[in-house]
């Protein structure tokens, strides 16, 4: 009896576990407790943070963001296929449009994987002071651009400048315009400070000091600080830079010549890593964008989703160029019946042109392929390798040009419009004798320069001809453009609904 | 103790007359018989069981022990009557005849199976629904759960899915969590996933815990209740072989309905006519297109289903065995897809003295032929791209790579759903092992000592084949690409137990106390390569570019448990239980868990002052309540630890190589712990006419309190997913009938049934209070239609108010808002005129009110069971009433202003001569948002379904000897035969997985609809 009583507690008492048994890690990531060890954990960081630019559904860059930075433009006319897109593109669009909600996101995952280097950078043993303020600084100015982003299409938004520590943290409410602005002058101040000029081959097109320099003055001409914008960019135009306009035009927009001499800021895309670009955050991402394979024509199986309107087709036969030729610029950007015209290895007589517009867009699109569908790695991942450029050196010295004209001095800042010009072949003119006309031929000059690269928008915004504008174009959705409202985007109402600090934009 | 006077007064009657019988026939032989009488479920000895002798008035009644002495003639048959149990007749064949007799259907001394063992319904004190394999009639379905819908009081099941092999959620008594609402699954005491892949007739038992008390033994993964399969074992004596087949038509059940082609062109139009757009080329000219293509009719099928099994099982006093051996082919109702299933499962028990020792092995092989979710656009999966497909399309193109026509032009990327199934091979085959082995030791008298060990593994491999194509002008894929991926998830599961029962005089005890240690392992491989040649499908065969991926999982759970169950004189009885669960899935902190419960009854037929008249009518009457807690912890593992994610990659240098990026991005929070339930319940068990009619109600309150969920954070705090946090409280009270009457007339036997639940759910408390949870985006683009927060039901509709159309200018114009701002400035004539709830002049997502909850105010089920001769026919009905359901499909179909196919009712759009309708006017870019998320699509989900039909004949006597068969039914079946509702949409059950928060809406991209099925099947006993 008591045997067997014995026996049975003692089976009890074998089959009884220690409690190490509960403690259980996971096997496929890293804890942050952990992270932030060696160099290489900083650079994986930045990278982390860079690559948000280029995300396909919310990077800025992306797909979408070109859609919804361009879209709104007198230039720019979006298909009615998917319908938020055709929305903020005809001004009937609502808070909870999906792409502009995955922009916000997308911006506030950056800020905080670039406050995450800021805070832990002093952490990682082994670094020389030099290099880490230098990440610090790479990290201030990706945070900076992201607030620009998000500033010149929300207004007031929130400012996030440490990672959150508790719960209460998450909910942050939105701070006023001119508050933001300071924020991102501030921030690409201090990146200016310790950014290298240039950086050895293995990490060319990250963010320069030249970067930097150009994004604050990009910052203080919004903020209208012309005397300030005219100080910081004039830095750009002697030693130590050597920016240059290329001679061809076409070569900004090329896969061939990326991160070439006019290039400030570039966003490197490749057709690397991954064979998905819709994969996700993950080793299976292809890190190049779609946006080529979106605007493709039909003809080469691409999804035509864009157009480029009449006005901006018109705009650019305003001037030809010495040769009586069309305008360089618009052989680079648009692609129309012209003699002897070529899309895709096709005469584009072969290409029907959907939407009673003249023209298609070809700037950044990889013509000289048969199509969009096999990226350059060979496998058929719709993506493009060709770089957006965040920032040339033409923008530069228009910005430069702007302002001095807003300033009075007329003279001085038709000399850097001039470069512009030349670089187009266009005919030599008299300086323009009053700031209003000076003004006038950079507004012409920066629409036909930069259609394509998300400043029209934003231009008309912040000389106030958004209403103007657009009335006067071929825009599809003009008549529902309410002045005042449509300036901005609406808070997505995802953010309405999770923050109770968060109030919705005037007007929506 | 009048039953013993009663019994005694018998006792000296029969005994008399026996002694004239014996008198009056002196030519009769008699010889002395004596026997053991025991229940058939536990082997307990019955004592008061009245044996006599046929046709004669002479008998006797069982001692205390069972055990019984008389005199009868060699060849008599002596009858066994027991109130409770079925009436017994044995032949005398030797001197000692013992007997088992088996409880009566739903009386209370039917056993039923509660965690860790078994215990007599009359003792039991916890809500416990149970189900015999016998009643689950329905053929026509793979899934056995699928016919267990509307029989189980508070026991609701819905399909996941439509498409074959997708199995059914089960929820016990509401919606108790947030997170993951799914009960535990116990298959002979071994967890598992689910029970989808079971075999029907494998089944003789299912017992569903849903209280405290009941389940506490489960301590941590009981709080949404357990559901406990117990597969059929020998019994000794009887061999047994049992073949079954049936086949059947599967054909769809409820299309929507779309336009043709001409009339497609003419609504399309219409629309951008109104816009001032110019008109697509393809709707130029309606009358010449015809009727075009009818994308549904080219997607669906009438489809077979079949399944055969074989049940061997016999046994002796030490032994029994079961083995049986079942294989079901299921073709989809759409084309391409389908399912199959083979199991294998042996089952057997052997005791010897002291020991006793059994196993339980399931084998079971699986493939599931999935259609694909989509080729990206606009469409989703073929169900929805059938609906949304202009018919103006062709479906062929010889010409095209791949053989298929698609959308071309200035129109919604929409994918030929055809195209779809055939173009993209998407398989899973699923080989599974169930085990379960226990060996048990009678230590001492009423102690015995039992050691378990479960062992589950599941083998899993997915293949998605994407052939190369072009299908129309939108859809390319030039390269043959295949991707494979294999999982493998183990379970161990090591319990220790040791249960003693012991009687003394009037109170019995039974206590157990255990040990459990239980382990999940799980891993992930994916492989996957483009560029295949034609025709070859393997990884080594592809010229492009590899991916590969893999990730595993690991959880453990340790755990004591212990349990009291005491009866006083059959009277009174309490239940008392605890378990401490320890958790890997938490942090250091709150690995701990503790759930106790309590529960008491009372059998009021049983006391002294329950006359006899009263026992006539109310024979048994038995009342109950009981209180518990119980754990929940269901969520993913490692979430309290925040992770540094790898491969967010960038691209660098001169030659643009790839830049590894990995950082931290998203938040948790390492201080979570378990979801804890408490439930009070309390009901009755009566039965009445000597158990004619039997009736269960309950009524419970269930709380779950720090409900782990993802609380959404704002997206501004820039983290990529919500943490999982313990953030909120629910309520769901509710009541439970069961009803249940069985009769005779004549040589007509007939059963009626019934259920009914009634469960109304609200949330307590939210995350930081003022929290709110949107969910339920029914479209590809549209907003949120659910909203749960504090005070409010889970995932309750919130939507704009929809108040009718706009009949004139005048109309517009007069609707202001309180600054005197007209409140909809871009309407026109025809469009829909939303209501401005909060008075800001506008119409925005702040104007949404409470339309309605995706629950139901009640559900139910009834049917009944007859038998007249050698005819049977059975027929169950199942339906629920007062849920709503947000038809998102509809919301695509109805909007004219995207360039795809529209539904019947725009053909009704409203026109200056057509103003009696409630379809807007169409209007290609709908500037007034007709078609935005609101009340105008939402619809009541109430649905009434004769969800089975069964007419039988079973084979008589004189052509059973001829065949040479113990026993042969044949009989034609029906499944979903009919639906009464008024929801337009595929099917009101919708079989939405994934998130609580989508629950209750029919978002067009993921259905599968329902298939009515009509079978054939014979049952054969040899």
């Amino acid at each position: 009896m008591k045997k067997i009583l014995i026996f049975t507690l003692t089976v009890f008492g074998l089959f009884s576990c220690k409690k190490e048994v509960l403690d259980k890690t996971n096997p496929n990531q890293i804890t942050s407790a952990t992270y932030w060890k060696t160099e290489s954990d900083v650079q994986a960081a930045l990278a982390a943070t860079y690559t948000l630019f280029r995300d396909v559904n919310s990077g800025y860059w992306g797909v979408r963001g070109i859609e919804l930075t361009n879209g709104r433009g007198d230039d720019f006319f979006i298909r009615n296929d998917v319908a938020d897109l055709y929305r903020l593109s005809t001004f009937t669009n609502t808070p909870d449009n999906g792409p502009v909600n995955d922009f916000w996101n997308g911006s506030y995952r950056a800020i905080f994987r670039a406050n995450q280097v800021i805070e832990n950078v002093g952490k990682v043993p082994g670094l020389s002071d030099a290099a880490k303020a230098a990440y610090v600084s790479e990290a201030k100015f990706l945070r900076g651009v992201n607030y620009f982003n998000l500033v010149i299409n929300f207004g007031d938004v929130p400012l996030h400048l440490k990672v959150p520590v508790s719960k209460d943290d998450y909910f942050v409410a939105k701070s006023p315009e001119a508050d933001v602005w300071k924020q991102v002058i501030q921030d690409f101040t201090d990146a200016a400070a310790n950014l290298p000029t240039s950086y050895p081959s293995n990490f060319v097109g990250r963010a320069t000091k030249g970067a930097a320099i150009a994004y604050m003055g990009k910052a203080q001409l919004y903020s209208k600080d012309y005397t300030g914008a005219e100080t910081t960019l004039k830095q750009l135009t002697t030693a130590p830079f050597s920016y240059s306009l290329m001679p061809n035009y076409q070569d900004n927009f090329l896969a061939t010549t990326k991160n070439n001499a006019e290039s400030v800021f570039e966003i490197q895309l490749a057709d690397v890593g991954g064979t998905n670009p819709w994969a996700g955050e993950n080793a299976n991402e292809a890190i190049g964008v779609t946006t080529a394979q979106e605007f493709a024509p039909a003809e080469v199986a691409g999804w035509f989703e864009v157009s480029p309107t009449d006005k901006l087709f018109n705009e650019f036969q305003k001037e030809k160029t010495t040769a009586s030729d069309f305008d360089p610029r618009m052989y680079a950007t648009l692609v129309w019946n012209y003699p002897g015209a070529t899309f895709y290895n096709k005469p584009f007589s072969d290409f029907q042109l959907l939407f009673g517009y003249s023209s298609m867009f070809k700037k950044y699109q990889n013509f000289n392929q048969n199509g969009e569908i096999t990226g350059a790695s060979g496998a058929s991942d719709y993506t493009s390798s060709d770089n957006e450029r965040a920032l040339r050196y033409a923008d530069v010295l228009l910005m430069i040009g702007e302002a001095l004209t807003m300033q009075g001095k007329v003279a001085e800042g038709f000399t850097y419009v001039k470069q512009i010009r030349d670089r187009a072949n266009l005919p030599a003119i008299a300086a323009p004798a009053s700031q209003d006309a000076l003004m006038t031929e950079i507004r012409h000059q920066r629409m036909i320069e930069f259609a394509r690269e998300n400043q029209r928008f934003y231009d008309l915004k912040r000389w106030g001809l958004l209403q103007q504008e657009i009335t006067n174009s071929d825009k599809v959705g003009k008549e529902y453009f309410v002045p005042g409202k449509h300036d901005y985007y609406p808070i997505p109402q995802s953010e309405i609904n999770s923050n109770s600090k968060m109030v919705q934009n005037p007007k929506w | 103790m009048q039953k013993f006077t009663k019994l005694f007064l018998r006792r000296m009657i029969f005994t008399l007359v026996t002694l004239c019988a014996i008198c009056f026939s002196a030519a009769a032989q008699t010889t002395a018989v004596s026997g053991v009488v025991s229940a058939k479920e536990d082997n307990t000895p019955l004592p008061g069981v009245t044996v006599t002798i046929k046709n004669t008035q002479q008998g006797v009644a069982t001692d205390a022990n069972g055990k019984f002495s008389l005199n009868a003639p060699t060849g008599a048959i002596l009858v066994f009557n027991l109130v409770g149990y079925e009436p017994t007749e044995v032949p005398v064949n030797g001197p000692v005849v013992n007997v088992s007799l088996s409880a009566r259907q739903n009386s209370l001394n039917e056993v039923v199976v509660i965690g860790y063992g078994t215990v007599k319904k009359k003792d039991l004190t916890g809500a416990v629904a149970n189900i015999k394999g016998s009643d689950i009639k329905s053929q026509g379905v793979s899934d056995v759960t699928k016919s267990l819908q509307g029989k189980l009081p508070g026991v609701t099941i819905e399909a996941a899915g439509g498409n074959p092999g997708s199995g059914t959620r089960i929820l016990i008594r509401g919606v108790g969590s947030l997170n993951n609402a799914t009960p535990l699954y116990l298959v002979d005491g071994v967890p598992v996933a689910n029970i989808n892949n079971l075999s029907q007739n494998d089944i003789q038992s299912i017992d569903i815990l849903k209280d405290a008390s009941a389940a506490a033994i489960y301590g941590s993964r009981a709080a949404n209740g357990v559901v406990l399969v117990t597969t059929k074992s020998g019994k000794s004596g009887q061999t047994v072989i049992q073949a079954n087949a049936n086949y059947g038509l599967q054909k769809i059940a409820h299309r929507v309905d779309v336009l043709n082609a001409e009339q497609w062109a003419t609504v399309s139009n219409q629309a951008h006519d109104a816009a001032g757009l110019a008109r697509l080329d393809i709707a130029k000219n309606p009358e010449s297109l015809g009727a075009g293509t009818n994308w549904q009719d080219a997607i669906y099928r009438s489809a077979p289903i079949q399944q055969y099994d074989l049940l061997l099982s016999g046994g002796n006093q030490s032994t029994n065995y079961s083995v049986s051996g079942s294989f079901l082919d299921q073709d989809g109702i759409v084309k391409v897809t389908g399912y199959n299933r083979y199991n294998l499962r042996a089952r057997s028990e052997t005791s010897k003295g002291p020991f006793k020792f059994g196993e339980t092995i399931i084998l079971t092989r699986e493939k599931t032929i999935s259609m694909p979710g989509g080729w990206g656009g606009q469409g989703g999966d073929p169900v929805g791209s059938a609906a949304k497909m202009i018919p103006v399309f062709g479906i062929y193109d010889p010409t095209a790579q791949g053989g298929f026509a698609g959308a071309t032009g200035p129109v919604v990327n929409v994918a030929n759903p055809l195209a779809q199934l055939n173009l993209e091979d998407i398989n899973r085959v699923s080989s599974s092992i169930l085990t379960n082995a226990y060996g048990q030791l009678t230590v001492l008298p009423g102690l015995t000592y039992k050691l378990n060990f479960g062992y589950t593994a599941n083998f899993g491999t997915g293949t998605d084949y994407y052939k190369r194509y072009v299908v129309g002008t939108l859809f390319s894929h030039p390269t043959n690409d295949l991707s494979i991926s294999k999982d493998q998830t183990d379970l161990l599961l090591v319990e220790n137990t040791l249960n003693y029962t012991k009687l003394i005089g009037k109170h019995s005890i039974q206590a157990l106390a255990g040990y459990t240690y239980q382990k999940n392992d799980y891993t992930y491989l994916l492989s996957a390569r483009t560029d295949l040649p034609d025709g070859l499908e393997n990884i080594d065969a592809g010229a492009g570019t590899s991916t590969t991926g893999g990730n595993s999982i690991q959880s453990t759970l340790l755990s004591a448990l212990g349990r009291i169950i005491y009866a006083y004189d059959d009277r009174y009885l309490l239940t008392a239980s605890i378990r401490r669960d320890g958790s890997s899935r938490f942090g250091a902190n709150n690995k701990y868990g503790n759930f106790p419960s309590l529960a008491i009854g009372w059998n009021a037929s049983n006391e002294k002052f329950y006359g006899s008249s009263l026992k006539d009518i109310l024979s048994t009457f038995k009342l109950r309540a009981s209180y518990g807690v119980l754990g929940n912890q269901e969520i993913g593992d490692y979430q309290y630890s925040a992770a540094v994610a790898s491969n967010i990659n960038y691209v660098t240098g001169t030659t643009q190589q790839k830049w590894f990026g990995a950082i931290q991005t998203s938040f948790a929070d390492p201080n979570i712990k378990w979801e804890s339930t408490k439930t009070v319940n309390a009901g009755f068990d009566a039965g009445f006419f000597h158990d004619k009619l039997f009736v269960t109600a309950d009524y419970f309150i269930k709380t779950t309190d720090d409900v782990l969920l993802n609380v959404p954070i704002p997206g501004s705090a820039g983290s990529t997913s919500n943490p999982v946090v313990n953030a909120g409280s629910l309520r769901n009270k509710g009541v439970e009938f069961g009803v249940n009457y069985t009769d005779q007339i004549g040589k007509l036997k007939y059963s009626v049934f019934g259920t009914l639940s009634a469960v109304k759910n609200k949330v307590l408390q939210l995350g930081t209070g003022t929290q709110q949870i949107f969910g339920g985006q029914p479209t590809h683009h549209g907003a949120s239609s659910t909203l749960t927060e504090a005070g409010g039901p889970i995932t309750g509709f919130y939507l704009i108010k929809d108040l009718g159309i706009f009949q004139s200018q005048a109309e517009i114009d007069a609707y202001k808002g309180k600054n005197g701002n007209v409140i909809q400035p871009n309407a026109h004539p025809g469009d829909i005129k939303f209501s401005d709830t909060n008075g800001d002049g506008q119409i925005t997502a702040e104007d949404k009110v409470y339309m309605g909850s995706p629950f139901p105010n009640f559900e139910y089920g009834f049917g009944f069971n007859a038998s007249y001769k050698n005819f049977d026919i059975n027929a169950f009905f199942q339906g629920t009433h007062g849920n709503k359901i947000y038809n998102g499909l509809r919301q695509d179909l109805e909007s004219m202003s995207l360039e795809f196919n529209y539904s019947t009712p725009t053909l009704k759009a409203w026109t200056p001569q057509n103003t009696n309708t409630t379809v807007p006017r169409a209007v290609i870019n709908d500037p007034n948002f007709n078609d935005q998320t609101s009340s105008r699509f939402l619809e009541s989900g109430s649905y009434m379904r004769l969800k089975t039909l069964q007419i039988g004949y079973t084979l008589d006597g004189n052509m059973k000897r001829k065949l040479n068969v113990h026993s042969l039914r044949i009989y034609v079946s029906g499944d979903n035969v009919f639906t009464i509702t008024k929801y337009t949409g595929f099917n009101p059950d919708l079989g939405r997985t994934g998130s609580i928060f989508d629950r209750g809406v029919d978002f067009g991209h993921v259905a599968y609809p329902l298939a009515r099925t009509f079978s054939v099947g014979l049952q054969l006993g040899l």
